[in-house]
């Protein structure tokens, strides 16, 4: 195999006119496009009932996007609320929630995972991120539904989730358009998709086994 | 046609799976034409763009950017095709003795006679091409993708994807002037 002149390259990458190549090398360009013009003939099959009836038998890989979303969206979205009080119902309004206050402190707040559920706790170093989530096997790959915070804005964003035990994948979502994985997560899995991109890996422990 | 792709890619997502027909006969023309021209044969071409759409539907929702959806079936479709050509069974037939594949419309028997041995000779030089680089030849010249394209769907860096495109031109155009002499 013997090197081609760069002209006859730059010409085939379409950054030459291929009109002035000399003659030699622009029989070599016919030849080269000429061959690709055949290898461009389209296989006369198709395999798309096959693939219609396959995936027919296949659950649907649904998102996340029904209306239980749009309702969780619905609550998400600022809104402006007036309420009107009497001075009266504010101070038994206040009283009310002083009392509610008093009462949950002393109770455990929040839902705590069931015997076969854990914590999952997510850590990411993002500096000037404005918004990081995470994607990944427990929640489908659907955006939207696991939001980090970095409340006193210093980079370090964190959430917290109870999914089931075993082995998750996830990846963070940097300001809605870029996947990364976890640099903290210790231990990735190839995402099936070649090119050598990996997806990170956490094992939840069930709470039952907590001590 | 990227935006149409995210469009349909929603719509599957929201549950309408027949949707997914519009993205099969969008891009099953170009996957099979790649597949074929990466293994050599038709059927098993068949077979490894069955198994590579089916699997895109399965992962749909891993699908990370569907505007760029064309990038991921043909990565998905070339990293099957690369699993293919790695078990490849002792008795298969080999690339260069393949039959050529389906031909285009020809209009009398002389003309797809004599097209039938040109894509016969093409193929055969092609075949005789390392993976990677018939791959990149097959992505530049025959699928007609930019290099960035091409990046994101083989995970190769361009400098790394020039020189394979170069260097298949180089054994092609040998191996055809060969052939010629």
């Amino acid at each position: 195999m013997s090197p081609i002149d760069p002209r006859l390259h730059e010409a085939l990458d379409a950054e030459r006119d291929p009109g002035e190549l000399p003659t030699d090398l622009r029989e070599a360009y016919a030849r080269l496009m000429s061959a690709a013009e055949l290898l461009q003939t389209t296989p006369r099959l198709s395999v798309a009932t096959r693939i219609m009836t396959e995936i027919r038998q296949l659950p649907a890989p649904v998102h996340w996007d029904g209306p239980m979303r749009r309702l969780v969206r619905w609550f998400g979205r600022p809104r402006a609320v007036t309420v009107r009080l009497r001075p009266v119902w504010t101070l038994g309004l206040a009283v009310g929630l002083a009392a509610m206050l008093l009462l949950s402190s002393q109770q455990d707040s929040g839902p705590t995972p069931t015997a076969s559920e854990g914590i999952a706790n997510f850590i990411g170093h993002f500096p000037g991120a404005k918004s990081v989530e995470v994607v990944g096997s427990f929640n489908n790959w659907s955006r939207g539904t696991l939001h980090l915070n970095d409340d006193d804005h210093d980079g370090i964003w964190h959430a917290a989730a109870i999914l089931p035990a075993g082995a998750h994948e996830y990846m963070f979502v940097v300001d809605g358009e870029r996947w990364v994985p976890d640099p903290l997560a210790g231990r990735y899995v190839d995402d099936g998709f070649g090119a050598g991109q990996e997806n990170s890996l956490v094992f939840v422990r069930p709470a039952a086994a907590l001590p | 046609m990227v935006n149409e792709d995210a469009d349909v890619v929603a719509r599957v997502l929201a549950g309408d799976g027949e949707a997914f027909g519009i993205l099969i006969r969008r891009y099953e023309p170009g996957l099979l034409r790649f597949a074929t021209r990466m293994l050599g044969n038709p059927d098993a071409a068949a077979d490894a763009v069955a198994e590579s759409l089916v699997r895109a539907y399965r992962h749909l929702a891993q699908c990370r950017d569907p505007s760029r959806l064309r990038s991921w079936l043909y990565r998905i479709t070339g990293n099957r095709c690369r699993s293919h050509l790695a078990r490849r069974h002792m008795d298969d037939v080999p690339l260069s003795e393949a039959p050529p594949a389906a031909l285009a419309e020809a209009s009398d028997a002389w003309e797809i006679l004599v097209r039938s041995e040109q894509v016969a000779l093409v193929e055969r030089a092609l075949a005789a091409l390392p993976a990677e680089k018939r791959e990149a030849f097959v992505l530049k010249h025959v699928e007609g993708m930019s290099y960035e394209e091409m990046a994101a769907v083989t995970g190769a860096r361009i400098p790394t994807l020039k020189m394979r495109v170069h260097r298949a031109r180089e054994a092609l155009l040998e191996a055809l002037e060969e052939v010629v002499r």
